[in-house]
């Protein structure tokens, strides 16, 4: 099947090639002794190469969250070689294995580059992976295919001179809707295009957001900047900051500090300063290759179909559970007739984002069959089938059910972020896992998790946050006490276009402490909302204190 | 006097290992308890071999029959591996010495894990 998205072409490959071929001799120097491990651990992680609790963690790219089907099938083979057989999805649209072996790494990073895959851009103080809106080129709500814009950026931040030593890791995220499914606000960029009362399209840049130890949403900077400016204004943003970016000071260093002591209004100022004196043409995207890029995305042969479909229509009728998969997983596509389904990597039990080698063959199949060969990642820890016909949406959920991955639980109370935590990572305090499995438990009943309806509860094993606890209707924060794992709850995030950042309810509870505690902040929300509330709703009316009192008028607590 | 063990990560597979009659051995239970601050030429011994290990450090553990428990929860999962997955790491090999760790009682700060993150 023709691609419709971007490929690699000679230049792209030929750096993966020498990327590959640098990396193999750095391990084979590492592993004869000529380089020490302060020498060789910034090269690997370069790489996207950590060593975690158990072994080396490999995190590979999904360039805004955009697989071709040949590329899962890869990540799929890289799974069953060289891991254990699954990976884990990320909230950054990566996949991370946690079972590597650093002898393995080169080997494993040439057969990533065959289908354009790799581990640039995954970590080191660099402008990271961009994460964009997983359903572009299938939402109706879009002004524009972000992914043509993230890429663009891909291209001019790879390998960056200027901004490869960054005082700390730069995070940008690209939408096109006015549902914002990339957290853009929490990323050190949030870039939003729109069009504006002419009709021009541009982008709202928002800068300085950023989760972990001190949490912060992104202040807008600019309100309209023409599209064709988009790389020159990204370079005043980087150039500021690396100008004054604390780099004494690690907790210090990323942008969301710097903006928020010099004040939104000052940063822009110096941002605008350094833009006029920026040579544009010199850096922006000439047309020609803006078209080049734009043309790789292409347009798939999509055949609008007014009217319902038969075939969706009776299966809905005859199969209460395909209904409700479609009320919860499926949503409208911008063509009439298509659908853009969602898989949920949350099914009773699982470990929230980790996906086995056969399921992601058996996804790659169903995008083949079904979706134009294309799958999406979501930082929701999710996939996505975007472009499903709705006469093939009965046999996308069967295929789905056959492989366990049918659960009907998108943006409900089981559809849990959590990171990898203190059973894989180096950096954690306490599990995360653990607890939205136990969770999830507790709204195993569809009907229950439907009845409850919309519920972001996301965990961080960490004050790092890649569990996104500041940005959750229910944020937990795994802590440690001595030794021992105890958990923070906060309440009120939102990761969204209604952004805001959760704040704390009370002192850390116990791991099953704080899972019957979810259970009464749920009871509390059910027995207040007023009609069409979802909880976060509930809560911004009522503020915390009825739900502190549904947790702590007798738990107890560490 | 506090009991220590010490233990590392392998350079060639990122595996967890412990320190036993200058070797590196896969599981707890055959690693060298050092009491007091006997432990510290074993890890100057480790120190010494870049191209074996990565960032050995000692870690408090108490005896408990007959395994060395670690103290710190962080050290218990790195000793059995994924509580998430029983059926990976060190917990499926040895259920004996799994069982030990997971059912003893008491913690306390890790040691060492501060040195040991500025090193990963």
């Amino acid at each position: 099947m023709p691609s419709a998205i971007y490929q690699y072409d000679a230049i792209d490959s030929a750096m993966l090639a020498d990327r590959v071929a640098e990396f193999r001799g750095q391990v084979a120097r590492r592993l004869a002794g000529e380089l020490t491990e302060d020498q060789f651990k910034p090269l690997r992680l370069m790489n996207g190469l950590y060593l975690q609790l158990h072994a080396y963690m490999l995190r590979v790219a999904i360039p805004y969250g955009t697989l071709r089907s040949p590329q899962l099938r890869r990540l799929a083979d890289v799974a069953r070689r060289y891991d254990r057989g699954y990976g884990h999805f990320t909230t950054r649209q990566n996949i991370q294995f946690h079972w590597i072996k650093l002898k393995d790494a080169p080997d494993i990073l040439e057969a990533l580059a065959a289908d354009d895959l790799h581990a640039i851009q995954t970590s080191g103080n660099c402008i990271r992976n961009v994460t964009a809106d997983p359903y572009a080129g299938a939402t109706a709500d879009e002004v524009d295919d972000p992914r043509v814009w993230s890429e663009a950026i891909r291209q001019w931040s790879t390998f960056h001179p200027e901004f490869s030593y960054l005082p700390r890791k730069f995070k940008i995220a690209v939408t096109a809707a006015p549902k914002d499914r990339t957290a853009a606000r929490a990323h050190d960029i949030g870039l939003q295009l729109r069009r504006n009362r002419e009709g021009e399209l541009g982008f709202e840049v928002m800068v300085g957001g950023g989760q972990g130890r001190q949490p912060f949403l992104a202040p807008t900077i600019r309100e309209h900047l023409p599209v064709r400016h988009l790389l020159s204004y990204l370079q005043a943003v980087l150039r500021t900051y690396n100008r004054h970016g604390r780099r004494d000071n690690i907790h210090k260093a990323r942008i969301k500090v710097l903006v928020a002591q010099l004040g939104a209004e000052e940063f822009a100022r110096q941002v605008e300063a350094e833009w006029a004196a920026t040579d544009k043409a010199a850096v922006d995207l000439p047309d020609t290759e803006l078209a080049r890029i734009r043309g790789a995305f292409r347009i798939h042969p999509f055949e609008p179909r007014r009217g319902p479909s038969p075939a969706f229509e009776t299966a809905k009728a005859a199969d209460p559970a395909f209904a409700r998969f479609v009320r919860n997983n499926v949503l409208a596509h911008k063509v009439p007739g298509y659908a853009i389904v969602n898989v949920s990597l949350k099914a009773p039990g699982e470990t929230p984002g980790d996906c086995s080698a056969d399921q992601m063959d058996a996804v790659a199949d169903l995008a083949d069959a079904h979706s134009f060969g294309e799958v999406r990642v979501t930082y929701q820890q999710n996939l996505v089938l975007p472009h499903v016909p709705l006469d093939d949406v009965p046999a996308v959920f069967a295929g789905l059910q056959a492989i366990g991955l049918a659960t009907a639980n998108i943006d409900l109370a089981s559809d849990i972020i959590a990171c990898p935590g203190l059973d894989y990572c180096s950096l954690a305090n306490a599990r995360a896992i653990n607890i939205a499995q136990d969770i999830a438990g507790r709204f195993a009943l569809p009907e229950r998790a439907e009845a409850v309806g919309e519920l972001k509860i996301k965990i961080s094993g960490c004050i790092n946050a890649c569990g996104h606890h500041h940005l959750g209707h229910i944020g937990i924060l795994g802590v440690d006490k001595k030794g021992e794992e105890f958990y923070q709850l906060s309440l009120g995030g939102s990761g969204e276009e209604d952004a805001s950042l959760a704040r704390i309810l009370g002192p850390a509870l116990s791991g099953p402490g704080v899972v019957d505690a979810v259970e009464r902040l749920v009871d509390a929300y059910m027995g207040r909302r007023l009609d069409g509330e979802r909880f976060l709703d509930t809560y911004r009316r009522l503020g915390a204190e009825p739900f502190k009192e549904a947790v702590y008028a007798d738990a107890h607590p560490a | 006097m506090t009991a220590q063990v010490l233990t590392a990560n392998g350079l060639l597979d990122g595996e967890v290992v412990f320190f036993a009659g200058g070797r590196w051995v896969q599981h707890i239970s055959e690693a060298d308890v050092f009491i007091g601050d006997a432990g510290a030429p074993a890890l100057a011994a480790a120190e010494a071999q870049p191209t074996v290990v990565v960032a050995p450090y000692l870690i408090d553990v108490a005896p408990s029959e007959g395994v060395p428990v670690p103290v710190a929860y962080r050290e218990r999962v790195r000793a059995l591996g994924p509580t998430i997955h029983p059926d990976m790491g060190k917990q499926a090999e040895n259920r004996r010495e799994a069982a030990v760790i997971e059912h003893a009682q008491g913690a306390a700060r890790s040691t060492g894990r501060v040195a040991l993150i500025k090193r990963k």
